[in-house]
């Protein structure tokens, strides 16, 4: 390893969080309003199916892999839930047990796309790129069949009222309050604090994040995308380790899709489309090795504020949103030359 | 297939008749497609519809063969569709700026496009630097390099474009010369001409016209003997060959790999370009190709179906081909039986799977 100056160790070991910090300084200079309660939130609702999505990448790209799917599973996630909440209310159910169980059943068929990558790759050694985009494209021509090529009518607006709620309201006068908005005279202010879909977020990334870093499954994570030889020496069923990545990585973009139908009370093919080419450069900002083996959750959250930060300060600074695209693929290469300069730097986990 | 699908048997014991089906699977997958459409689709085998597929097919083929020469040196481009998305409205966008009067002169409409196409492949050849440079020169994995120019050029052409609005007011010339023949035949006067309907068809005639060998034929048809010749019989080729099977060996060899990979990459990003201007002679317009088309997929799915390989070093000009004719008879088949579109999407992912595992079970062919 050459002597570097400890400043620039410094700088390289922090870059994200020193550009992260620098993003808010400057939006908060030049963007209307960022800097503020709502801003903040802003940039959390516009996260959240990319922080689910980065995490189902998190997990298929610490073992070498990358699963290109996961824009489609949302997007088929998204459909299928609308359609079966929208049959079901048809059916005559109310429209709470028509969301609940709508959404027990694609969080079911949504592990199936998953399942099949996992079993291309785990058993029939396909290249995880290959795998992933086959199931893509299967998954996203069910949905276009499905949702007829647009989107799904018919879901109740109960779905909206969960879906756009917030954890905490406070109104003068009425005080706190959980999920339910207090009756307040017309024109008196209410403050939203936490949508609850970013709570559900948290509380799965969290989840996510302790199974990665502590237990042996998380372990076992590390290990194959370390040495696949090495990990089956050591006794790992990485044919049942492949298909569980692949679920869980499923798993997480049928939730984002869940959200999505929530939030928007329809479903569309695509819904997540546009997240792919964010969720891998959140990943890989966050300091995750395309080689496998390191990565974090936390960092890939990181990396996603970065991102999400950067989306909706270009925004309130009014600058066409299209222009984050060009960011975004600097930002990218950015990262990457950053690994290659400091390679060292990548955080391994032992 | 269906009888050791799941279980590589040695390859010694292999009849040949398996062997020879197996390194021919792709071939006899469109033969038998061919003749299931002949049968089901509506007017499938006629001569409108034929020329039909090789026209739509012109775009995807050529970006088949820019990712052909990146999967054989070991790589991937994953630029390739928003390259071609660049180039579009960079061409279009320089056409429709020097065609309307600018700088006080009206501009020739053939002086205007020679410059429009000029500007496409230059944008193009920018965008194949930057990833050649990033891969070779700064060792980036070729998957994230080609994904950070993917996404600038995105951005560049959402710019340009306004926000994806068509750059309309060309020329007419250009659908003339995207959308003509070669050979007009009208039946009604018996006059023929070539590259221009006869002189005095009328209106109604139009429908009669027959018209053989649509001018994209002619492109196609050059590059493929080009591109065949490159990887087939010159230095180029041979060396894109060296490096995708051994990085190491190819060093050793004497071979100036850095240098190699740019001018692939290179070359990767002009075919994308030039079929970013080919869709801009077939459009009439600077319509640049969204985001959900996921061309760059479909080129990547023809070229592993034709047989190549991810691991470098493996895969053909002809058989990039016969993949993407896989997809696109697949795609006009199926609309002609009636069949939603939608099913291309699911077709593509399960013949993909099945091109994958026979890769998987028969390593040794090709």
């Amino acid at each position: 390893m050459t002597r570097k100056s400890g400043f620039a160790t410094f700088v390289g070991q922090r870059w994200a969080v020193l550009f992260l910090c620098l993003e808010v300084v400057v939006f908060s200079i030049v963007g209307q309003g960022f800097f503020s309660l709502n801003g903040v939130q802003i940039v959390l609702f516009y996260g959240t199916s990319l922080f689910l999505l980065a995490t189902a990448e998190t997990f298929v790209i610490v073992t070498g892999g990358i699963d290109l799917s996961v824009g489609f599973v949302m997007g088929f996630s998204a459909v299928i839930s609308a359609r079966l909440v929208a049959a079901m209310v048809l059916a005559g159910m109310t429209p709470l047990t028509a969301i609940i169980l709508a959404i027990i059943a694609t969080l079911a068929i949504g592990l199936l796309p998953g399942l099949l990558s996992g079993f291309l790759v785990g058993r029939l050694k396909v290249t995880s790129f290959l795998a992933t985009f086959a199931t893509g494209g299967i998954v996203y021509g069910i949905s276009l069949l499905l949702s007829g090529g647009g989107e799904t009518k018919g879901v109740p607006d109960l779905a909206n009222v969960i879906g756009n709620s917030y954890f905490l309201y406070w109104a003068r006068g009425k005080g706190f309050s959980i999920f339910t908005r207090p009756e307040v005279a017309r024109g008196t202010r209410v403050i939203e604090i936490l949508p609850s879909m970013l709570v559900i977020t948290a509380v799965v990334v969290i989840v996510a994040a302790f199974v990665l870093n502590r237990t042996r499954f998380g372990r076992h994570t590390y290990a194959i995308g370390g040495n696949e030889d090495a990990a089956v020496r050591a006794g790992i069923n990485i044919r049942r380790h492949y298909l569980v990545i692949y679920a869980l990585s499923a798993f997480f973009a049928t939730l984002a899709g869940i959200i999505y139908m929530l939030e928007y009370i329809t479903g569309k093919p695509d819904a997540g489309t546009s997240f792919l080419l964010d969720s891998i450069v959140g990943v890989v900002i966050g300091g995750a090795s395309l080689y496998g083996g390191a990565g974090t959750v936390w960092g890939t959250i990181l990396g996603c504020l970065i991102l999400s930060v950067l989306e909706t300060g270009l925004r309130m600074a009014g600058v066409p949103t299209f222009d984050k695209f060009i960011a975004v693929g600097l930002i990218l290469i950015l990262a990457v030359l950053i690994d290659q300069f400091f390679p060292e730097l990548i955080h391994k986990e032992d | 297939m269906a009888d050791n699908s799941l279980a590589p048997a040695p390859f010694s014991s292999r009849s040949s008749a398996m062997a020879i089906f197996g390194r021919n699977w792709a071939v006899f997958f469109l033969l038998v497609m061919v003749v299931v459409f002949i049968f089901t689709g509506k007017n499938f085998l006629a001569l409108a519809n034929l020329q039909t597929i090789i026209y739509s097919a012109t775009t995807s083929l050529l970006l088949a063969f820019a990712e052909t020469f990146v999967i054989i040196a070991r790589g991937i481009d994953l630029s390739v569709g928003y390259v071609m998305g660049f180039s579009t409205i960079v061409c279009a966008g320089v056409i429709r700026d020097l065609y309307a009067t600018q700088f006080g002169v009206h501009w020739p409409a053939g002086v205007a496009i020679a410059l429009g196409i000029v500007a496409g492949l230059v944008a193009s050849l920018a965008c194949g630097l930057a990833s050649g440079i990033l891969i070779s020169r700064f060792r980036v994995p070729p998957f994230i390099a080609t994904l950070g120019v993917l996404g600038v050029a995105y951005g560049f052409t959402l710019h340009a474009s306004d926000g994806g609005f068509p750059i309309a007011f060309l020329p007419n010339v250009l659908t003339e010369i995207g959308n003509g023949y070669v050979y007009y035949y009208n039946p009604v006067l018996h006059a023929y001409s070539f590259f221009a309907p006869p002189a005095g068809t009328t209106g109604p005639q139009i429908k009669e016209l027959v018209r053989l060998f649509p001018n994209a034929l002619i492109l196609t048809l050059v590059f493929l003997v080009l591109l065949w010749h490159l990887l087939k019989n010159t230095r180029f080729g041979q060396h894109t060959y060296a490096i995708g099977g051994s990085m190491d060996a190819a060093v050793r060899a004497g071979i100036d790999t850095r240098r190699h990979l740019v001018q692939v990459y290179v070359l990767s990003a002009l075919l994308a370009g030039l079929a970013g201007i080919i869709w801009v002679f077939q459009t009439g317009q600077g319509n640049f190709v969204p985001m959900g088309s996921n061309l760059e997929l479909f080129a990547i799915a023809a070229v592993i179906i034709g047989g190549a390989s991810l691991n470098g070093g493996k895969g053909r000009i002809m058989s990039t081909l016969i993949g993407v004719f896989i997809i696109s008879i697949m795609a006009n088949g199926l609309t002609l039986t009636g069949v939603e579109t939608f099913w291309r999407f699911i077709a593509t992912g399960v013949i993909l799977i099945v091109a994958i595992v026979v890769d998987q079970l028969f390593p040794d062919l090709l």
